[in-house]
């Protein structure tokens, strides 16, 4: 018998028990109530509600509400339905390869001037912090005033002194693409550095002089060390940024609006501008379902890569 | 005699720091009257109101609700102000006014005026106002407010509408067509401006500065039912015409590529203040925000007249502005709420923001509207058009938005833009 067990029962025999506490004790679903209750009420409830309003023909306008499929029917007939998905694509991939790419970069970065004891790696940790920190509709208004192509632009500006000749950040299609991709990178480069950062602090060093012993260089180290100790790390956030970035929308509703045209209407703003400009609530629903979906199937197949543990762990 | 001079004195500065305390007292950021005061009413308001942004207008609103609340003792009004996101704003007041939970009395968008009407949560008004009042609103007006029973559902307080401004020193004389407009605006790049800027983004602004266009032809969007018929018969023609007439603008250089990006009529104040252009279309408030943000005698150089039509005799403009309505079921709230509209906005709100009341009356109580320019804006209204108020409206927005986009990019041709968005506000007005 350990300490603690003496002790628990030390307490069970100087305090008798009634039958009912005794079976609240062994039970665990009582213990999981509390937090089952706060699930069900604030995530569940509008999850179930959302999948009830989505079989309904449910308006802002008012009106009778009754229960039909036509809201199904209507998004897979919906011919604008292909190019905003592929939108939504471009915009995720491109979103999360970027943030992906910036955070690592950043954080070895971070990581190796720490090492060398170089001053300014916590400035330089904070400073990419403050974009992370940004509200997506300001992190909009910035991008939209660096990216503006008035005379008076900023980046265009730049150019022009620079005798470059200005770009269509925003009124070109696929460069308006572009420019909300960028400035979606910029705003969640931060997370993943943060991620990756608690990953390579937990690699074990002796790993890295083992190597070194072995004679391996910089990238060798890198590829054959750093890499698959973050695989599980890469793969969480690869999780946790493509649903931040399929949820977005705030930072794209200020930046372009989702246009020009819909060249930058994604998933998000599409059920946004379902439900609150066309105040189709059983629209929205379906396409709020349809995001679900989404996430759900790309979070259990990153998952199914995530390594496992082993059995005598 | 100095003893009771002093004495004078100082009972009318103690008078006055008094009532300047109370004053303070009976308004807050949130609250408008004692805080300790039985009866309650919520007013959700725009920028209108008490927090203007605009210092010397907020002081004005404060006034003018401190001396509504004084005539109402036993009354605080709670302010619960909306922000920018008009639209998504609206949409969840008219859904919390459906479960009951909106507030007592709002202000409500013109052009969604209707979709609250048609949800039946607003309460009549004409027990507040005279027939004769009523009779005094413009037509467009009168008819906004009027419900299939012919009862008023609201009080709408002010209107405004389209102009096209221009530097005079670059354009003296007003262009009257499109032809016109293109012309001028190609001369003024020769002058180092960038030609005519329009909204052209996705917002509402897009639709509506354009549907002028589509109007001064006679073209309908919907038929008496409510019905989209902007892709049928004439009303296509009308319609492609008025499409082309945007895309020749930006094809030609009379107009930048970049309008497909402009969302906010703050952009044409900033190019206007940078120098950038001669010409814009734009709505009637700017002339004062212009008069704020440009040196006197920059803002000397600038006047507008009506935006140009096909040809001269063909004109339009889009007219807004906003309303007041009740959701309050109590006859004592709903009269607070006519009150606030018929004593606070309708006519001194007109006056204090400048913006255009909508009875002729109004005109003539107020020296503000007796400006060459605010006459000026009052002859326009007679081209007004509002937009209509039919539930498919936003949709039929929307995908104008979307169109313009796509048309002023080149990714569509007009006639393909004009068919996928009929085909997208068919397939709307299928499931209303």
């Amino acid at each position: 018998m350990t300490v603690s067990e003496a002790a628990i029962g030390g307490r069970r025999g100087n305090m008798p028990r009634s039958s009912l506490m005794r079976r609240i004790e062994e039970n665990p679903f009582s213990w999981l109530l509390p937090v089952a209750i706060l699930l069900g009420v604030f995530y569940l409830y509008p999850i179930f509600d959302v999948l009830r309003l989505a079989f309904t023909n449910a308006s802002l306008r008012g009106g009778e509400e009754h229960y039909t499929v036509d809201s199904f029917v209507a998004l897979i007939a919906n011919p604008a339905l292909p190019d905003i998905l592929w939108t939504t694509f471009v915009f995720t991939a491109g979103s999360v390869v970027g943030q992906q790419l910036f955070g690592l970069g950043i954080a070895v970065l971070v990581m190796r001037g720490e090492r060398r004891r170089l001053y300014g790696m916590t400035a330089l940790r904070t400073i990419v912090l403050i974009a992370w920190v940004i509200p997506g509709i300001a992190n909009g208004l910035i991008w939209q005033m660096l990216f503006s192509e008035a005379p008076f632009g900023a980046i265009n500006s730049v150019l022009r002194m620079m005798a470059i000749q200005p770009v269509a950040w925003l009124s070109d299609p696929g460069i308006a693409m572009i420019s909300a991709i960028v400035s979606n990178v910029w705003r969640g480069t931060a997370f993943s550095m943060i991620v990756f950062y608690a990953a390579l602090k937990g690699i074990d060093n002796t790993l890295y002089e083992a190597a070194s012993v072995d004679g391996a260089n910089g990238w060798q180290r890198f590829r054959f060390i750093t890499l698959p100790q973050m695989r599980a790390a890469i793969l969480v956030n690869s999780i946790l940024i493509t649903i931040a970035t399929l949820n977005t929308f705030d930072a794209i509703i200020s930046l372009t609006g989702g246009g020009p045209g819909r060249a930058t209407e994604v998933l998000s703003l599409y059920t946004f501008n379902t439900v609150f400009r066309n105040l189709d609530l059983a629209g929205g629903s379906v396409l709020s379902v349809l995001m679900l979906l989404i996430s759900l199937v790309l979070a259990v197949g990153y998952a199914s890569f995530l390594p496992r543990r082993e059995a005598n762990e | 005699m100095r003893r009771s001079l002093r004495v004078a004195l100082l009972a009318t500065v103690a008078t006055c720091v008094a009532g300047a305390a109370l004053a303070q007292d009976l308004i807050t950021k949130d609250r408008v009257g004692p805080a300790d005061a039985p009866k309650v009413l919520s007013f959700r308001l725009t920028g209108d109101g008490p927090g203007n942004t605009d210092p010397a207008v907020a002081e004005g609103y404060q006034k003018l609700f401190v001396d509504f609340i004084q005539k109402h003792p036993g009354w605080q009004i709670k302010l619960e102000r909306m922000s920018d996101n008009i639209g998504q704003e609206q949409a969840r007041m008219l859904e919390q006014a459906k479960s009951g939970s909106g507030p007592d009395c709002a202000a409500v968008d013109s052009f969604v005026l209707a979709l609250f009407m048609n949800a039946g949560v607003l309460k009549p008004l004409n027990d507040h106002f005279t027939q004769a009042e009523i009779d005094d609103l413009f037509p467009f007006v009168r008819e906004g407010i009027t419900g299939k029973d012919g009862k008023i559902y609201a009080w709408w307080w002010d209107t405004d509408l389209r102009v096209l401004y221009r530097n005079k020193d670059i354009v003296p004389t007003a262009p009257e067509t499109w032809e016109e407009l293109k012309a001028a605006a190609i001369a003024s790049k020769d002058k180092g401006m960038e030609g005519v800027l329009v909204n052209g983004g996705r917002w509402e602004g897009t639709t509506f500065d354009w549907l002028a266009n589509f109007w001064a032809q006679g073209g309908k969007l919907v038929d008496d039912n409510g019905k989209p018929i902007f892709a049928e018969g004439e009303n296509r023609e009308k319609f492609l015409k008025a499409v082309n007439y945007f895309k020749d603008l930006v094809d030609s250089g009379a107009a930048p590529k970049r309008v497909a990006t402009i969302v906010n009529y703050d952009e044409f104040n900033a190019a206007a203040a940078a120098g950038t252009t001669a010409l814009f279309i734009g709505g009637n408030w700017q002339l004062a925000q212009l008069k704020s943000t440009l040196e006197p005698e920059e803002f000397e150089k600038w006047t507008f007249s009506p935006i140009p039509g096909p040809t001269k005799d063909q004109r339009s403009t889009g007219t807004g502005g906003w309303t007041i309505g009740a959701f309050s079921s109590d006859p004592e709230k709903v009269a607070m709420c006519a009150g606030i509209a018929k004593e606070i906005y309708s006519g001194p709100g007109n006056a204090l923001q400048q913006q255009l009341p909508t009875s002729k009356a109004q005109y003539d109580k107020f020296d503000v509207f007796k400006s060459d320019a605010n006459k000026a804006f009052a002859a326009a209204l007679v081209d007004g058009q509002a937009r209509p108020g039919v539930p498919i409206y936003p949709e039929i927005s929307n995908q104008i938005q979307v169109m313009m986009g796509d048309v002023l990019t080149g990714a569509k041709t007009p006639e393909a833009a004009l068919d996928a968005a009929n085909t997208a506000v068919q397939a709307a007005y299928s499931r209303l």
